[in-house]
């Protein structure tokens, strides 16, 4: 027997599919937070798949809606089969392509110097060239990653940024390894001091500390003789990052005092005291920038190693000044991480944990994680708490 | 410039030969006239191929790798192991992955190196997939090719088949995996 459900069902169209029925609308962000796009999540939108490179003159076929460089996608054309490269929709004319110059506008945006962006690509890629050998290979990517941070520095100096995060979320972007995350790689990983795994060069940060399967074979080494060079850490797996809401404890912190939602994106591996020391960072280098010059500008990069030098000063400290030796004292016991647990209680974290055991173990729904952070007990008010480790500043 | 053509075979439309900008023509004796002849091209394939060697390096596929054979990044050596469940799991075979100029307009000429007993690869090694002939994008690169062989490995097409006696054998999988191995040589 036919139920009514049936009959009615065939009318049914504008029925919400059971994504639209279980998302939660992402509410919208008003209060001037910055969020920190990770370039190279933006790179696979703005790249040509066809060179690999960025879009140049874009050219978006009319039906299928794909992006080319206009260069990229007649010569496919010309040469190949008339259908969409991407999709194999027909395209049988030129006239199936239309000039996309919003999105020559919107990349010329995300990246002002276009030539300064190609200049760089092509150092890197000439130096792979002269080198692309097996072992030399490895060696060669590590250096340019090098580069790119030294070049990323470099230009901190010179093109002067109004907002803070913006020097990272705009325009470093070339450069694979210049996105947000190094923030915090920068700021967890120790750099100039021997890596306790003997091994990692300071820029690639956290996610290179991961103990590497070595048992795989799967590797990109031709011979099996050689070992896996240790390359394929640059880059890992979507497991491996952790996407974080940080927000001022609400209930241990004044309104007043930073109010500000930090958006953030890491390694999962990088622990509560890696994040807390981050946090430390930033808001001395927040506190101190109305007064700061342009050459502190630069330093700002250079600020994390300069955290973990720790007493030394810093290597490229020629001041010495007052807000140097601030940030010399950033610790991670300056502030505490909390996380809200189900009966709405603040619970203290752990400065050993790993981001990816809090997320396990507190957390567990799939959407960024929420931390609260408050300045640790003693360094406000009388001790209430017994914050996780012992202090040990000066 | 482009034909309306509802066949769309490519052989018909590869039209006219392209206005040559370069003044140097193909004069570098390049063994393929690719859409784009001449040291700039040259270029701009090299480019392409390190930025393919640079993700295939950083992607760490399972199964799959591949590298230039010497200094010559227009040649390269990959490498397939067998997938988990075919009749080829635990095997590890050899290519060469040959770029023409016109890459990645053209395709590249992809051959097993190490023998592959498969109904759609002879005893040469060269191997019949339609996305390396006439259904080749532009889109396609060094690790979807390898990708795209090695599930060719566990999904034959039997109906036209480069090596008759493998496209026999494939029905009885027992048997196929016997004389596979047995007669598997690296």
């Amino acid at each position: 027997m036919a139920a009514p459900v049936n009959i009615q069902a065939p009318s049914k169209t504008w029925e919400l599919s059971l994504y639209e029925l279980h998302r939660s609308p992402q509410e919208a962000i008003m209060d001037g937070t910055e969020v920190a796009v990770s370039p190279r999540s933006l790179h696979s939108e703005l790249m040509c798949p066809i060179c690999l490179d960025m879009l140049k003159n874009t050219m978006t076929t009319k039906e299928c809606l794909h992006r080319f460089c206009s260069d990229c996608i007649v010569t496919a054309l010309r040469s190949g089969n008339k259908e969409c490269p991407t999709c194999r929709k027909k395209l049988v004319s030129r006239r199936s392509l239309r000039r996309d110059s919003n999105f020559d506008a919107l990349i010329s945006k995300i990246y002002p110097s276009r030539d300064e962006y190609e200049a760089h690509q092509r150092r890197v890629i000439e130096r792979l060239n002269r080198l692309h050998n097996k072992e030399a290979l490895s060696s060669s990517i590590e250096e340019g990653l090098r580069q790119q941070a030294r070049y990323r520095s470099e230009r901190n100096h010179r093109v002067k940024k109004p907002t803070q995060e913006s020097d990272n979320t705009t325009y470093s972007g070339g450069e694979d390894n210049g996105d947000s995350r190094s923030h915090l790689s920068h700021d967890s990983a120790p750099s100039h001091t021997p890596h306790p795994c003997g091994q990692t060069p300071p820029e690639a940060g956290p996610s290179r500390k991961r103990p590497r399967p070595s048992e795989d074979g799967s590797g990109p080494e031709v011979d099996s003789e050689s070992p896996t060079p240790p390359l394929r850490r640059h880059k890992e797996g979507p497991s491996s990052e952790i996407e974080l809401v940080f927000r001022p404890h609400p209930q241990l912190v004044h309104a007043q005092d930073y109010n500000q939602t930090r958006y953030v994106k890491t390694t999962a591996n990088a622990t509560v005291d890696h994040l807390s020391k981050y946090l430390a960072l930033r808001i001395a280098l927040e506190d101190r920038r109305p007064e700061r010059d342009p050459e502190d500008q630069g330093r700002e990069e250079a600020g994390g190693e300069e955290v973990r030098a720790e007493g030394e000063g810093g290597e490229n400290e020629g001041t010495g000044n007052a807000e140097g030796t601030r940030l010399s004292n950033v610790s991670e016991k300056q502030y505490t991480i909390y996380i809200m647990t189900r009966g709405g209680q603040f619970s203290t974290l752990n400065g050993s944990l790993t981001l990816e055991l809090v997320n396990e173990k507190y957390w567990k729904v799939r959407k960024p994680l929420e931390l609260y952070y408050a300045p640790t007990k003693e360094q406000q008010q009388p001790q209430q708490q017994q914050p996780p480790t012992p202090q040990r500043e000066a | 410039m482009f034909r309306l053509n509802p066949t769309d075979s490519s052989d018909t439309l590869t039209d006219k030969p392209r206005p040559t900008t370069e003044p140097d023509g193909n004069a570098h004796g390049l063994p393929e006239h690719g859409p784009r002849s001449g040291s700039a091209a040259r270029g701009s394939v090299s480019k392409r191929l390190q930025q393919e060697l640079m993700t295939l390096m950083m992607s760490g596929d399972k199964g799959i790798s591949a590298f230039p054979e010497s200094d010559n990044l227009f040649k390269w050596v990959g490498t397939i192991d067998g997938a988990q469940g075919t009749v080829y799991e635990g095997l590890r075979y050899r290519l060469s992955l040959e770029f023409p100029a016109g890459y990645p307009y053209q395709a590249p000429r992809v051959k097993f190196v190490t023998p592959c007993f498969h109904p759609n690869v002879d005893e040469h090694g060269f191997i019949c997939l339609d996305i390396l002939k006439d259904k080749w994008s532009a889109l396609y690169d060094v690790r979807s090719i390898l990708l795209s062989i090695q599930s060719l490995l566990g999904e034959p097409n039997n109906d036209s088949p480069l090596n008759a006696v493998a496209a026999e054998l494939w029905d009885n999988q027992e048997a196929f995996r016997t004389h596979l191995h047995s007669t598997f040589q690296k």
